[in-house]
């Protein structure tokens, strides 16, 4: 197998509180391949948006990364210091925020902002650098972009502006892009055009995505494969056909039969009772036993760990054939 | 549907939760503000038993020696060998106890000019941020022009009005009230200004459509919703203008408009004091203007606190 | 259909101004600007169904929400709840005793509730208002019941709402609005703030509520899968105009606006895996400024002369020249 373009093993980000120390990353770990998107799915609470920003880098105290490391093709960068991890941001990683109105400085011309990332980290001229910018936006899909670089961000709607956002990424050509909750702030309409221009940019470039958000139906149409995130752990990776028709975690399971469909035609939701424990009372053994139906004596005292199942990988005892202690029964239902 | 209750441990009880809340915290872990506020209790509880702990009467002329006059702190007096322990002024009047009763002048005139600009600033700044419209334009106007005043300045007009109109035989009784209202109408501004400000935010959220869908009238919604809601940052001003009020009250009366020199407050001691002051008696000015300084600093570094640790952005 | 309506809304229109504020207008000589947030909405809601608005932001369904309370008093038009106007100030003691019988649940849980009052003082404030049970110890017991009846416990109601998650808060606004004993609820969103799994939660208990209680609710969401497994029936919104009504899983089978037939397009699906797509070309346009004619017209496949000029009225559900006309495969 090649090298991943990142690579993340065993990570776990940490709060200080005076009260206790908060997990909010346990020994995450996850491989993404060039030109791949992985999306990283889970509700609020579940450590999806720490992933994306311990991987750049930004954690801000009094959080910190604890344990485990960053690979970024090949080198790591979890140890970097900041000044060199600066450089690492934009120029080898680019970001996509949810809300594009804060990622773009309203003060500026949207034409001097792609300027200036694109002449940090690259030895373009001016006028070099002017035309790498118009390139970019017409790639991105703004028309007439050699009227609109001199716009300002109010200037453009909400989707312009999360393209101006994408092409602003996609300045120093970065081998990846971590995009969280692109499209969240978008209407649906303009949604759909997001996703199929971060798809395509992404098969073009061959750039890896990892993309955070909490819309399945998003990571369906986006994602190659999908890690589910519960409480700050990777409950389910795998092939995006696989987990979404074929889950293995019953919190997987569980959170595709609660999301309703315009095609399917489920007269109840399914609901999984409570809700994602608070980061200060995360239950013992596997965090999401207190809400499953299928818990049995292990799951409260044993952490299950990734293993592989038929092409993904689940962290479930119900799995663990050898070990599962009266029969595997269980996992019929 | 149900909520799978955690097993939880014995609820800690009232004190320890207390004890350990973020306020709580965050006020135990700075040493500047519980010395502060143990400053500011003290100073407080010594106003308010003045009686109690005073060795004199200062304000007895009965008890009044004019031989103690001028005695040096902590020294006895060369006639009669008393001993005062801040030293006494030129009628023999003791400075210790004269400081007691005047802080206590001092307090209530603060505390009550804060009350009094607290409920107007709150009540005006509540009905301009819900009622909005002209009432609202006019209010913030007539408060701009207010800060535009020093208010100093404010407090001396009032002050000037108010002699006019009450019969110089009242003018003594009155002029602990004429102080509060002067002091008290110079300040309300700053409280109308934040009242406004949050309850712009808090009456578009929705449990206050919420209170209106029930048919509540404006005036319930504004008082049992939205007052509750904008009572934080009033508390950290009321604080702080505790301070300046007394400080205020203290400028007054050293201009002379302030409290008369038979209840005189802590600006009525430094006035008579600075008199004194290049003739040698240094201790009937120092030790009244300690005291403000005192009283006002350490209201002021627990106000701070206050700010600081009511302000989420900072949390 | 008129005489089964239990809420009524004719011709509702609401235009708000939106001009800088008066100086700005003299010094920079800018005209007053008005906002049509609604223009001429029509719609009925029978007993006992859920009829859903549905459109993308700037379509004017919660102003039409908010109207249909009476939080928002309309510029034009009227809705009348079981017979009784709401704009009308002559019945305005009947109003006043309608006014406990609608009800409303908001988008955001953690703006809706005082976040001063402890829950069981939140819930027991409209049974107080409106004097539904008299002394403490009785509305005490009820709201002890209501608590039980939306899945929380009944001695919740002595913490504070900062205590609770998005979902059990939302639950609390639930059990509020059945505290009067309502019978038309309008839910503005009442789950998009909430994560999958707990709108599901949500979703379920709305309509075991209905069914128990018999509620009516209007139900607006941007969300056409949630609003699919609402809806008793549809009103597709575009620009504070209503471009369709249809029952609701015929509009998901057979849509006939083009703006509906896009924005079915456009939805995300799980079904949709790996699938490429180009969804709907364009974007909203300025409400303040809105296209001449139909207003969908710069964005229409179908669009023609007539389109550019001349507002479609609504025709048997529908409000779109080139379905009218034929040109359509309605």
């Amino acid at each position: 197998m090649t090298q991943p373009v990142l690579s993340v093993q065993d990570l776990t980000v940490e709060f200080v509180t005076r009260r206790a120390t908060l997990r909010a990353l346990d020994k995450i770990s996850f491989d993404i391949a060039r030109g791949e998107v992985l999306g990283v799915v889970g509700e609020s609470g579940a450590g999806k948006s720490v992933t994306g920003s311990a991987i750049i880098g930004l954690i801000d105290p009094p959080g910190r990364i604890a344990g485990g490391k960053v690979v970024l093709s090949g080198e790591r960068v979890d140890n970097l210091s900041p000044e060199e991890m600066r450089r690492v941001r934009g120029k080898r990683i680019g970001m996509i925020f949810q809300d594009p109105l804060t990622s773009l400085n309203p003060l500026y011309r949207v034409g001097e902002q792609l300027i200036e990332t694109i002449q940090t980290h690259t030895d373009l001229n001016a006028a070099d650098a002017r035309k790498r910018a118009i390139a970019l936006l017409d790639e991105v899909g703004i028309p007439a972009p050699e009227r609109r670089i001199d716009g300002y961000p109010h200037e453009f709607s909400g989707g312009m502006r999360q393209r101006v956002v994408i092409a602003l990424a996609l300045c120093a050509e970065p081998e990846f892009i971590i995009a969280d909750e692109p499209t969240t702030a978008l209407d649906v309409s303009v949604q759909a055009q997001i996703i199929s221009l971060i798809k395509r940019l992404c098969k073009e470039r061959g750039t890896s995505v990892m993309l955070v958000t909490h819309d399945m139906g998003v990571i369906a149409e986006t994602a190659d494969r999908v890690a589910v995130m519960y409480a700050g752990r990777v409950a389910e990776i795998g092939p995006v056909r696989d987990v979404i028709k074929e889950p293995l975690h019953p919190y997987t399971q569980g959170l595709m039969g609660a999301i309703p469909s315009i095609t399917g035609d489920a007269e109840r939701l399914v609901q999984i009772p409570g809700s994602m424990p608070r980061l200060s009372s995360i239950p013992s053994g596997c965090a999401f036993n207190p809400r499953c139906s299928k818990v049995f004596a292990r799951c409260h005292v044993d952490r299950p760990e990734l293993i592989d199942v038929g092409g993904h990988q689940v962290a479930c005892h119900l799995y663990d054939q050898a070990k599962v202690p009266s029969g595997k029964t269980e996992i019929a239902a | 549907m149900t909520t799978a209750p955690l097993p939880t441990p014995k609820p800690p009880g009232r004190f320890a939760r207390f004890w350990d809340s973020d306020l709580i915290y965050s006020f135990r872990s700075s040493p500047i503000t519980v010395v502060a506020s143990i400053m500011a209790l003290l100073l407080v509880l010594a106003a308010v038993f003045a009686p109690l702990i005073a060795p004199y009467d200062p304000f007895d002329p009965s008890s009044l020696d004019l031989s103690d006059g001028f005695s040096r702190p902590m020294q006895p007096n060369e006639i009669t060998g008393k001993v005062f322990w801040l030293g006494s002024d030129g009628q023999g009047r003791d400075i210790f106890s004269a400081i007691l009763y005047g802080s206590r002048v001092s307090l209530i005139v603060g505390a009550a000019s804060v009350l009094f600009s607290l409920v107007l600033g709150v009540g005006l700044g509540l009905v301009a941020g819900y009622v909005g419209g002209r009432t609202e334009a006019l209010i913030m106007r007539v408060a701009d022009i207010q800060l535009s005043f020093p208010a100093i300045l404010v407090a001396l007009l009032v002050f000037g009005v108010a002699r006019g109109l009450i019969a110089p035989a009242a003018q003594e009784q009155m002029t602990l009230l004429v102080l509060v209202i002067a002091i008290g109408l110079s300040n309300w501004a700053q409280y109308a200004r934040t009242v406004r400000g949050s309850t712009l935010v808090e009456k578009n959220k929705v449990y206050v459509d919420a209170a209106r869908l029930i048919g509540l009238k404006a005036w319930p919604v504004m008082l049992k919703h939205v007052l509750p809601n904008v009572a934080g940052p009033v508390l950290v001003i009321a604080t702080i203008n505790l301070a300046l009020a007394v400080i205020e009250e203290a400028t007054l009366s050293f201009l002379g408009v302030g409290m008369p020199p038979t209840q005189p407050s802590l600006g009525t001691l430094i006035r008579f004091g600075q008199q004194y002051l290049f003739s040698g008696e240094w201790w009937i000015l120092l030790f009244p203007s300690l005291v403000l300084i005192l009283f006002a600093l350490s209201i002021n570094l627990f106000g701070d606190w206050l700010r600081d640790a009511l302000n989420p952005k900072l949390r | 259909m008129s005489e089964k309506a239990f809420v009524q809304v004719r011709d509702l229109k609401r235009v708000f101004d939106v001009s800088r504020p008066w100086l700005n207008r003299v010094l920079e000589n800018a005209p007053k600007q008005y906002l049509k947030a609604v223009d001429g909405v029509s719609f009925d809601i029978r007993k006992g169904e859920t009829f859903a608005l549905v459109g993308e932001s700037g379509s004017g369904k919660s102003t039409v929400a908010r109207m249909v309370v009476g939080l928002l008093h309309p510029s034009g038009g009227t809705v009348s709840i079981d017979g009784v106007s709401m704009s009308d100030q002559a019945a305005s003691a009947e109003r006043q005793r309608l006014r406990k019988r609608i009800q409303m649940i908001f988008q955001d849980p953690y703006a809706s509730l005082n976040p001063r009052w402890r829950v069981g003082r939140i819930i027991a404030e409209p049974i107080r208002a409106f004097g539904i049970i008299q002394g403490d110890a009785a509305i005490e017991t009820r709201v002890g019941e209501l608590l039980s009846l939306v899945g929380l416990h009944p001695d919740d109601g002595k913490k504070f709402p900062h205590e609770f998650s998005g979902g059990q808060r939302q639950r609390i606004a639930i059990a509020r609005a059945l505290a009067s004993n309502a019978e038309f609820i309008v839910c503005d969103e009442p789950t998009s703030a909430l994560d999958v799994s707990v709108q599901a939660q949500i979703l379920n208990l709305m309509r075991d509520l209905q069914e128990k209680f018999g509620l009516t609710y209007l139900f607006i969401s941007h969300n056409l899968a949630v609003v699919r497994h609402m809806a008793t029936r549809i009103g597709v919104m575009y620009l504070g105009r209503l471009v369709e009504v249809s029952d609701g899983k015929q509009l998901f089978a057979a849509p006939r606006h083009p703006y509906t037939r896009m924005l079915l397009d456009a939805v995300p699906d799980l079904a949709m895996i790996g699938k490429a797509r180009e969804g709907v070309k364009g974007e909203i346009p300025n409400p303040i400024n809105p296209p001449s004619g139909c207003t969908f017209h710069p964005r229409c496949p179908l669009v023609f002369d007539r389109c550019r000029i001349e507002n479609p009225p609504v025709i048997d559900g529908v409000a779109c020249h080139a379905v009218n006309a034929g040109r359509a495969a309605a």
